[in-house]
């Protein structure tokens, strides 16, 4: 213990102020909700001294909007300071390595965190069945009711989970150790789980939560297994060294082969990669929209972050085709044709997403499989990933912002039907066109960002492989039988976006064309509105223009920073 | 804006969009930098008024302070010309700079590899696709911009008069005013284009816009039929646009103008380009241009859009998107000079401009003898312009191409000199014949409240409007002046170079250019008669219908353009002649910048030259005095006892009946006049061909679209559905089944890494 302590000085403690202030918000989340009046006897005496800690709570720390509060100060302070501490570069401890790359991420984690917290701010009631008081009710129940209504144990709860996710992702993101990747990468999923159960108002929550939750933690045994396997047979589990190893080895063996194809079962779930990702639609669909958003975006960029470290850190070879590259690419495939069939035929918007966000997966690791055919050169390879990580960190606007909008139906009992979007255009002009502009930017249609990433990745595949057919070919079929199997994933891709077309479109077609079902406006809630249209805004801003370019070279440094490039 | 002077106060509004230009200067940009704004202020602004509009329609503020979104517009496009003046000051006053054209660096939008096909094999290029945005800059491109931006800003003040006041525009004039910046934004961005695939985008916008305007008054059958048939026959021109710009693409791989015209002889990776090939690939982009400029034989479109509301026709059918094709000609001008890298052998292409320039323009100018809709007119006269402009390109792209490099300058300066004058007195012109409708309108409506079947427009239901229009009669006076080429108006210093020079060209360089020359000869005659006939048809003579009597000139709004374009018509021309503007338009290398009067007077009227005094002399004499004595003969007469009109049009009123009058009712009636009135059958025959070969292939696609292409996507949709079906019924909702997938997923990954290794 010591020894750590001592090599951590305060200069690199402060490189980690995102996460300590994540640490004290939960702290804070636990303390202040508690302040009362309570006071405490000293012992042999009467005297007694307040402690504040119990007793009859005041309006203040009763306020069931306080948690939401101190949870987006938190959340808001860590993403700022994530950002001034960019550019930083430092070794914390020997399991912990902060760059630019682990700051994006924590960039990413938080901001998503941050959509999330306010799209909770206007929605949860203190108990999952608390409803106000009516002119009937007698006093007793009145007061009864209102009391429900304030107390604010609930929200405590909640939040204490969402900045615990935040932390676990945030740490993850830095980690060097694949113990430490683990351990972090199950705070953050564990606490999902509850978060997906949390959403009682539904009946299916319960049921969603204890499902992903199962098959998670089935899937993280695996995980850990492959790893205890990886142990076994390097004798470390820090990155560096496994690497290591991984080029020393000779002959393959079958531990370390068996270890690494385990992980990728496990972090594969993770991403919501086909056949693991079957309780993925259920937890979307059962979890309120603002945590099902969550999942699909700083959760599978979570999932991410490891397979990128496992695939392309410990397990890219010096050159040639990487082992897993074949499976990789199958599951790609499989999980893109699977999750847009899937979709096309929801009528639950929040399971057309979640479908919608398995396809997404299946994208980015046919851009994977690009870098890890062996065929790209290291600026290539840096492309590409680029092209993965700035679709990562765009999800985050368009399809957190598409479950923003559901949420903001969620929160008047609707969202979990195609119906409830039926008119949306009409009911509340700005929010639909925000809506729309959100599918576009999912089907990957110019000039917003979803199509920019898509487009950067599909040039990634296409220009690794396309030149493998050039050589000697004098026509297209020619060159068509000589060209990469590669081409194909690209090809794939451009099948599946024409097909996916299908379910986002139909999205706008019923909010521009249906009738409404009620013709009432959604609540104020201006603070998610902000979010929604700050969403939409980004979205088309990082598609085209200086603020893409802007960000993906941030993307690419970060990149360059993850590859020691 | 006349009555009512509080209505300036509607204009504080502008202001900030005015001072966008100074403030920049303030902060020491230079002119050109700002270059890009004179398309994106207007591109943010025309979809807030579309926005704004639909919400606050009919909003009595929206109505009467922002008069729906027309003093939005109206600020956009003042901040445009404000910084093209600016520009315009930097590029002629800033002497220092003065190169023949200047780029700003285009910004890459995107970048991508292409796969590319070399003659041998397959590759991929890096890079090799850059779409890039860029501002280019020459004399032509600028005066252009000036054109533009200036029309715009005078016809969408006018509007604020025409389209306002009129009630069956009310709560719709937002989708105008929207439509007319969206214009503003194509056209604009059309002349800055520093590579023709950006002018191909403006210019389909400028389509797009066209379409929307004829087509506004959608519900009336006859303006969605026009809309229809200026859509698809500029259609026509611009598939063969696009089909020209990949063969120049394929010629020199690239679409910027500034790697092309570095050198046009030498094509992608250093080869002699070929001039057949460059041949083709012109006279494609030609097609497109003469659909763009209505010329024969695409020119059916432009009577028919004169649906639009008047202004469109002025701004849109007249002064500025019909000059896109000759923009687009004028920018070939490189490829075919040989005194500078040009490719000789392209003969036949200058030959074929001009003499589809020739041909349209005597044909316009006769079909233009029998209308009596005064704005029927001026589109004939509009087509039979701009095709004076085709011919003395093509005679100037001919000289060019032969090494006469000194008269295809000057050709080439005259004319686009001339589609200067044109763009001012034609846009002039159409509002005054707005003008003119809107007061025959008011005048109809007061008198007749229930009389639908009566057209304003009509020309047989005017005359002796002299008197009562003081402002338009003066201002339609100086603008047919200048189109007929009466000597020192306007139009008068272009016109003579273009004939001059086309007779040149057959005299001395290409038998085959006698066609055009004769046209355009006789044409200048045609111009006189038909541009004084309408004059008179509608203000000389006695009122010839009882709501003639009744009216008076007095919307708002309406004058201001008028007055400004009128002193422009009338001394402009003049005034750039002395400042040898032909030559500065032509490119000439060595032009100075005064000539002094009397110089420019010898040039005009006693050139050196035999041949030029005879055919200048011939052409005045033609145009000025035998063409419009013959239409006083017809038409002239006396005002109605006891009206005056105002000196500066009463002379001529008076001139008119000193030629007595003469019956030509036999005339009238001929077969000739006939076929005229039929448009010269063209009509019939488009109509003929597209009844016997477009509609029976499109039934046959229809049918084929129906039975083999829907049938199959149906059956990709229902094999998807069912896939889907069946793909989400593997999702059972058991965690035994997920977690059993998720084992035989792990074990085809074991199966598929081992292998590999193996």
């Amino acid at each position: 213990m010591s020894s750590i302590l001592t090599d951590i000085d305060l200069d690199t403690t402060m490189l980690l102020l995102p996460e300590i202030l994540m640490l004290l918000g939960i702290v804070a989340m636990i303390l202040i909700p508690n302040l009362g009046d309570a006071t405490m006897r000293i012992p042999l005496t009467r005297t007694r001294v307040p402690i504040f800690i119990g007793g009859t709570r005041s309006e203040f720390s009763n306020n069931p909007k306080l948690p939401n509060t101190i949870a987006s100060g938190v959340l808001g302070l860590a993403l700022l300071t994530s950002f001034i501490y960019l550019g930083e570069e430092a070794d914390v401890g020997n399991a912990l390595h902060i760059n630019e790359f682990s700051r994006l991420f924590t960039l990413l984690f938080t901001t998503a965190l941050l959509l999330a917290t306010i799209a909770t701010s206007t929605r949860m009631p203190a108990k999952p069945k608390a409803t106000p008081p009516l002119v009937a009710d007698s006093d007793e129940v009145a007061d009864s009711k209102v009391a429900a209504l304030i107390d604010n144990r609930r929200q405590v709860d909640f939040h204490i989970l969402l900045l615990t996710t935040g932390l676990g992702m945030s740490l993850m993101a830095m980690a060097t150790n694949l113990f430490m990747l683990f351990v972090c990468l199950e705070l953050a999923s564990l606490s999902s789980y509850v978060l997906v159960a949390f959403h009682k108002e539904a009946d299916v929550g319960g049921e969603a939560g204890m499902k992903y939750f199962m098959v998670g933690s089935v899937v993280s045994a695996i995980g850990i297994y492959g790893m205890s396997l990886l142990y076994i047979w390097s004798g470390s589990l820090d990155m560096v060294d496994l690497a290591a190893a991984w080029s020393a080895m000779e002959t393959n063996d079958p531990l370390a082969i068996i270890g690494v194809g385990m992980m990728m079962v496990a972090f594969g779930f993770k991403v919501g990669a086909a056949p693991f990702h079957l309780a993925v639609p259920d937890a979307y669909s059962g979890a309120s929209s603002p945590i099902a958003g969550l999942l699909a975006t700083a959760s599978k960029a979570m999932g991410f972050v490891a397979l990128i470290r496992l695939l392309l850190i410990v397990t890219m070879p010096p050159s040639g085709q990487a082992i897993w590259m074949l499976s990789i690419a199958l599951i790609a495939v499989l999980t893109m044709t699977w999750g847009n069939l899937a979709a096309l035929t929801s009528d639950n918007p929040k399971r057309m997403l979640a479908y919608s966000s398995v396809a997404h997966a299946g994208y980015m690791l046919a851009a994977m499989a690009a870098i890890g055919s062996g065929l790209a050169d290291t600026s290539t390879s840096s492309m590409i990933l680029t092209a993965v990580v700035f679709h990562l960190l765009i999800l985050v606007l368009f399809k957190l912002g598409a479950f923003l909008v559901l949420s903001m139906l969620e929160s008047d009992g609707g969202g979990h039907r195609i119906e409830d979007l039926h008119g949306l255009v009409r009911r509340e002009p700005a929010i639909g066109v925000a809506m729309f502009v959100f599918m576009l930017s999912l089907a990957g249609v110019p000039p917003l960002s979803g199509f920019l990433s898509k487009l950067l990745m599909i040039n990634g595949i296409v220009s690794v492989s396309a030149g493998t057919g050039a050589a000697t070919s004098t026509t297209v079929a020619d060159w068509a039988g000589g060209v990469d199997p590669l081409f194909w994933l690209a090809v794939a891709i451009v099948l599946n976006s024409a097909l996916s077309l299908f379910y986002y479109l139909r999205i706008g077609l019923v909010m521009f064309f249906e009738s409404p079902e009620t013709e009432s406006g959604l609540r104020k809630a201006p603070n998610l509105r902000l979010a929604i249209f700050g969403c939409a805004l980004l979205t088309l801003l990082f598609g085209v223009g200086p603020m893409s370019e802007w960000l993906l070279d941030m993307v690419t440094s970060a990149v360059d920073s993850m590859m020691g490039l | 804006m006349g009555e009512s002077a509080n209505e300036w106060n509607l204009l504080a509004p502008i202001i900030p969009f005015v001072l966008v230009a100074p403030l920049l200067y303030a902060q020491g940009w230079e002119s050109v930098e700002a270059a890009f704004l004179i398309v994106v202020i207007p591109l943010l602004t025309f979809p807030a008024i579309l926005v704004t509009g639909q919400i606050y329609n009919g909003n009595e503020t929206w109505k009467n302070r922002f008069k729906e979104g027309g003093i939005f517009g109206l600020g956009a496009l003042a901040s445009s010309l404000s910084i093209s003046l600016w520009i315009a000051y930097d590029y002629i006053a800033g002497s220092s700079h003065f190169e023949m054209h200047s780029v700003v660096e285009p910004f890459s939008w995107l970048t991508f590899d292409v796969l590319h096909y070399d003659g041998n094999q397959w590759g991929v290029n890096s890079g090799f696709a850059d779409i890039g945005v860029g501002v280019w800059l020459d004399p032509v491109s600028l005066m252009l911009l000036f054109v533009a931006t200036f029309l715009c800003f005078l016809i969408c003040w006018f509007s604020l008069g025409y389209m306002n006041t009129d009630p069956i525009n009310e709560d719709s004039n937002h989708r105008f005013y929207g439509e007319f910046v969206l214009f503003a934004i194509g056209m604009f961005g059309m002349v800055l284009a520093d590579n023709f695939l950006w002018l191909f985008i403006f210019w389909e916008i400028m389509g797009l816009c066209s379409y929307l305007l004829i087509g506004f008054y959608y519900w009336k059958d006859s303006a969605a039929a026009a809309a229809k048939k200026a859509f698809l026959t500029t259609r026509v021109g611009d598939v063969f646009l696009m089909i020209g710009l990949l063969m120049l693409y394929d010629i020199y791989g690239s679409l910027e103008f500034a790697v092309i015209f570095e050198d046009p002889s030498t094509g992608v990776g250093g080869a002699l380009v070929n001039s057949t090939d460059l041949n083709w690939a012109l006279l494609m982009l030609f097609i497109g241009a003469v659909g763009k400029s209505a010329q024969f034989p695409l020119h059916v479109w432009l009577p028919d859009a004169m649906e639009g509301p008047t202004p469109v026709s002025a701004l849109i059918h007249a002064a500025t998107m019909v000059n896109a094709g000759l923009y687009l000609v004028f920018r070939m001008v490189p490829f075919v000079d040989v005194h500078v890298n040009g490719v000789a052998g392209l003969e036949d292409f200058a030959l074929v401009v001009a003499w589809i320039g020739g041909i349209t323009a005597f044909m316009a100018a006769a079909i233009a003898f029998v209308q009596n809709d005064i704005k029927k007119v001026l589109a004939y006269s509009t087509m039979s312009q701009l095709a004076y402009i085709f011919t003395g390109l093509g005679a100037g792209l001919l000289f060019l191409n032969l090494g006469e490099y000194h008269a295809g300058y000057f050709v080439i300066g005259a004319s686009m000199f001339h589609l200067f004058n044109h763009a001012m007195a034609k846009g002039m012109l159409f509002m005054a014949s707005g003008s003119v409708i809107h007061e025959v309108h008011h005048a109809h409506h007061h008198l007749h409240h229930d009389d639908h079947d009566f057209d304003p427009q009509d020309m047989r239901n005017m005359g002796g409007l002299a008197s009562k229009m003081p402002i338009t009669s003066t201002a339609m006076m100086f603008g047919s002046m200048s189109i007929i080429g009466i000597p020192l108006i306007g139009g008068f210093w272009s016109k003579e170079g273009i004939i001059a020079e086309t007779w040149l060209a057959y005299l001395h360089k290409e038998p085959l250019m006698l066609g055009p020359a004769i046209l355009v000869l006789a044409t200048a005659g045609m111009t006189g008669f038909y541009m004084t006939r309408m004059w008179l048809m509608t203000f000389a003579g006695p009122p010839k219908s009882d709501v003639a009597e009744h009216v008076h000139e007095g919307t708002p709004w309406i004058k201001e353009p008028l007055i400004i374009l009128t002193v422009i018509t009338a001394l402009g021309g003049f005034l750039l002649a002395l400042l040898g503007v032909v030559d500065y338009l032509g490119g000439e290398k060595d032009y100075l910048a005064m000539h002094g009067v009397v110089d420019t007077l010898k040039h005009a009227f006693l050139p050196d030259d035999n041949e030029l005094r005879a055919i200048g002399w011939t052409t005045i004499l033609l145009a000025a005095i035998l063409g419009p004595i013959m239409a006083s003969r017809v038409h002239g007469g006396k005002l109605a006892e006891g009206v005056k009109a105002n000196p500066l049009v009463g002379w001529l009123v008076n001139l008119s009946s000193k030629f007595g009058s003469q019956d030509v009712s036999d005339m009238a009636n001929s077969q000739l006049a006939e076929a005229l009135q039929r448009r010269l059958y063209f009509d019939d025959l488009y109509e003929w061909i597209v009844a016997n070969t477009a509609i029976p292939f499109a039934s046959f696609t229809a049918w084929f679209d129906k039975n083999i292409i829907d049938g199959v996507i149906k059956q990709i949709e229902s094999n998807s559905v069912s896939g889907s079906v069946s793909v989400r019924g593997i999702t059972t909702g058991s965690t035994r089944d997920y977690i059993l997938m998720a084992a035989v997923g792990m074990l085809s990954i074991f199966a598929l890494i081992w292998g590999v290794s193996a």
